[in-house]
């Protein structure tokens, strides 16, 4: 790889972080409540549910795939948990990772042993996921309160004006970092999304790589969704509607490929991180409508993938 | 080469896609209410019962509302009239009374948002909230914040299952309950208390959708015996979603009598449903809550039988409780509106009321 090659590849997925930076200097200077320790946490801690779940979709998206369900099971994920906290901290937790964790095992065989379209296999997770948190939750209309303390602490409490969360992210965060860049799952992974049939003749064991990818995604999205019920003390059953979109969004215009094969941990982190600050700028404005409001958040978003574009192509021309 | 571009092409799409699910609503002429119809008013004598706040058992301290901070939290986008309205009302009250600072966020009917939004307001350093709460459950990080800071919160049209005077100052709404049953009553007459009735149910997680519910249930039960609740699927609030549940509804129950919605926009998808299937104006008899100008123009159309109001206009009496309250006065843990009806006697004369 040339030095003009890595510079490339640097902008293609720092397109985000720089575009965050920005907008954090841009904020701090026009908004005095902005760069407070306060709206920093909130960015930070509403932001590190959907890290969770985007570290997992990273995954996903660069072995050439998607998973639609994230959403589904991260609502799922919350109602479990909440309904498991009767029982205790260790079943709050665990009920909604191993109903999770089936659920990604039987959407990762399917795709792995039938050749079927990822997005299709998991659009049906998404829609019979959902249906399976509504089943449980009488259409909705029940919302088990978390009776624990000890679990609902786990979402609540925190050191350094951070919850536990933020620091559960940033843990899975850098495994996930090493898993990607420093194992042979990770290479296998990077060159099942590259080229998968030259993956399959140099050995690469193609099916089990893609198993463990979505189960994966599913345990994180089922993680996030405990640790939010934790968080709210209750196992809210209107979450995640669309959330698989923003979880994408994140990631792709953190840089990763959506057709798969290149991207990283660092640039969905930036990702989720700039869609949160986005809409703190919007709150700080504080009188855009609701249709302004996604205009803007919709232009922003636009200009981010535009500028990686620009960039990278400004690059490779020079 | 190619790969980036359609990496970009695609994530462009993502985004797209994302940002084009937004509702369609007509723009409204709405005539501004003449004098102080169409303003709030508060249930007498029962509106204000239960036990009573001060500023002093609160636990805060006196401020100036004109020069503070105020934030407001929507809980869905202003994209139905009720939404509209509301905010409006928050926006045109504050602006006459001269609150100079007034921040305004919208969830955008994702829960997790609101959360964050009001979070943010607080990050801001606003002295008083008013919440529209997208859910009655969830809200202890921000009660916990809010307390910590001694804001008092003021929830409008639905609740948060927390503790008035505490984790909250107060709510002001609708009697929901109510409402139910009052539908109830015009669907009994509309139907001289005999048929098969289906609800179009409101979005599940909150306490509009369960009292709207419960309130029509106990009154069919206890006053017509003859009326069977044959049919009950969620809307959640929609008109394409009443629209879509209802053409269901005639497929699947073609007898059916009546169709109680729990909110105008279920409704008027319901009158679409019922013209594509052919039906005419009162061969099913609709009653519904809100007391939208679309809604009641749909009565004078012969469309709906009736519709129970559900006033949105919350801005003056949001603002009054929270003067009241700085003044030391004693605010109830509830404070319940007064809601009118509308039937084919007012429709028309009371059009330049709807919102």
């Amino acid at each position: 790889m040339t030095s003009r090659e890595q510079v490339s590849r640097v902008l293609q997925q720092h397109g985000a972080l720089m575009v965050l930076a920005l907008l954090v200097v841009v904020g701090s200077v026009a908004f005095d409540s902005f760069a407070t320790a306060g709206n920093a946490a909130s960015v930070v801690v509403s932001s590190s549910f959907l890290a969770i779940i985007a570290i997992g979709m990273t995954f996903v998206i660069i072995s050439g795939g998607i998973d639609l369900s994230v959403g589904s099971l991260f609502v799922l994920g919350g109602v479990l948990a909440a309904y498991g906290s009767r029982y205790g901290p260790v079943v709050a937790l665990l009920l909604p990772l191993a109903v999770c964790a089936v659920v990604g095992l039987l959407q990762g065989l399917v795709i792995a042993r039938t050749g079927m379209a990822p997005f299709i296999v998991t659009l049906a997770g998404l829609l019979g996921v959902r249906g399976l948190m509504l089943a449980l939750s009488d259409e909705g209309a029940t919302t088990y309160l978390v009776e624990d303390p000890a679990f609902a602490a786990l979402g609540q409490g925190g050191v350094l004006g951070l919850t536990y969360p933020v620091y559960v992210t940033i843990a899975l965060a850098l495994g996930a970092m090493v898993l990607l860049q420093r194992t042979g799952f990770g290479q296998n992974v990077y060159a099942i999304g590259g080229n998968e049939q030259a993956a399959a003749l140099m050995g690469v064991p193609v099916a089990r790589t893609k198993v463990r990818v979505y189960v994966m995604s599913a345990l994180l999205a089922g993680l996030a969704g405990a640790l939010n019920a934790a968080r709210l003390s209750s196992g809210v059953t209107i979450l995640g509607i669309g959330l698989e979109l923003d979880v994408i969004a994140a990631v792709v215009i953190g840089g990763t490929l959506l057709t798969g094969g290149a991207g990283g941990i660092t640039g969905t982190v930036a990702g989720v991180l700039l869609l949160g600050v986005i809409q703190s700028l919007i709150n700080q404005v504080g009188n855009l409508t609701s249709a302004f409001q996604q205009v803007v958040s919709g232009a922003f978003l636009a200009l981010v993938v535009v500028a990686q574009r620009l960039l990278s192509k400004a690059q490779r021309l020079s | 080469m190619k790969p980036p571009i359609r990496a970009a092409a695609l994530a462009l799409a993502v985004l797209l896609t994302a940002s084009a699910c937004a509702k369609q609503e007509e723009p409204q002429s709405a005539p501004a209410p003449s004098g102080t119809a169409g303003q709030q008013v508060v249930r007498t004598p029962s509106g204000s019962a239960g036990p009573t706040c001060t500023l002093e058992k609160f636990g805060g301290e006196k401020f100036d509302l004109t020069t503070a901070t105020v934030g407001f939290s929507q809980s869905e986008k202003e994209a139905n009239p009720f939404r509209i309205a509301e905010t409006k009302s928050i926006k045109d009250e504050a602006a006459k009374l001269g609150i100079a600072d007034l921040k305004v966020t919208n969830a955008q009917s994702q829960f997790s948002k609101q959360i964050t939004d009001v979070q943010q307001l607080i990050a801001q350093g606003v002295r008083l909230l008013v919440i529209a709460p997208l859910n009655s459950d969830g809200w202890e990080p921000v009660l916990q914040q809010a307390a910590a800071k001694k804001i008092p919160i003021i929830t409008v049209d639905r609740q948060i299952n927390a503790e008035p005077c505490a984790d909250y100052l107060t709510f002001i709404g609708s009697d929901f309950y109510e409402q139910g049953r009052r539908a109830a009553d015009r669907m009994i007459e509309a139907l001289s208390g005999q048929g098969k009735v289906a609800i179009l149910l409101g979005a599940p997680g909150n306490n509009v959708t369960t009292e709207r519910t419960n309130g029509f249930k106990d009154r069919v039960k206890e006053k017509a015996p003859g009326i069977t609740i044959s049919f009950e699927q969620t809307g959640e609030f929609a008109r394409e979603k009443g629209q879509q549940v209802t053409e269901q509804l005639i497929q699947s129950n073609p007898d059916i009598n009546g169709i109680y919605a729990e909110n105008d926009e279920m409704a008027l998808g319901a009158v679409t449903a019922l013209k594509g299937a052919g039906k005419e104006p009162g061969d099913i008899k609709i009653v519904s809550v809100d007391g939208t100008r679309s809604a009641v123009q749909a009565i004078a159309d012969g469309w709906l039988h009736a519709v129970i109001e559900s006033n949105p206009r919350f801005g003056p009496l949001a603002f009054e409780t929270a003067r009241k309250f700085l003044d030391g006065e004693p605010i109830p843990g509830k404070v319940i509106i007064s809601d009118r009806d509308y039937d084919s006697g007012n429709a028309e004369d009371a059009l330049g009321e709807a919102y």
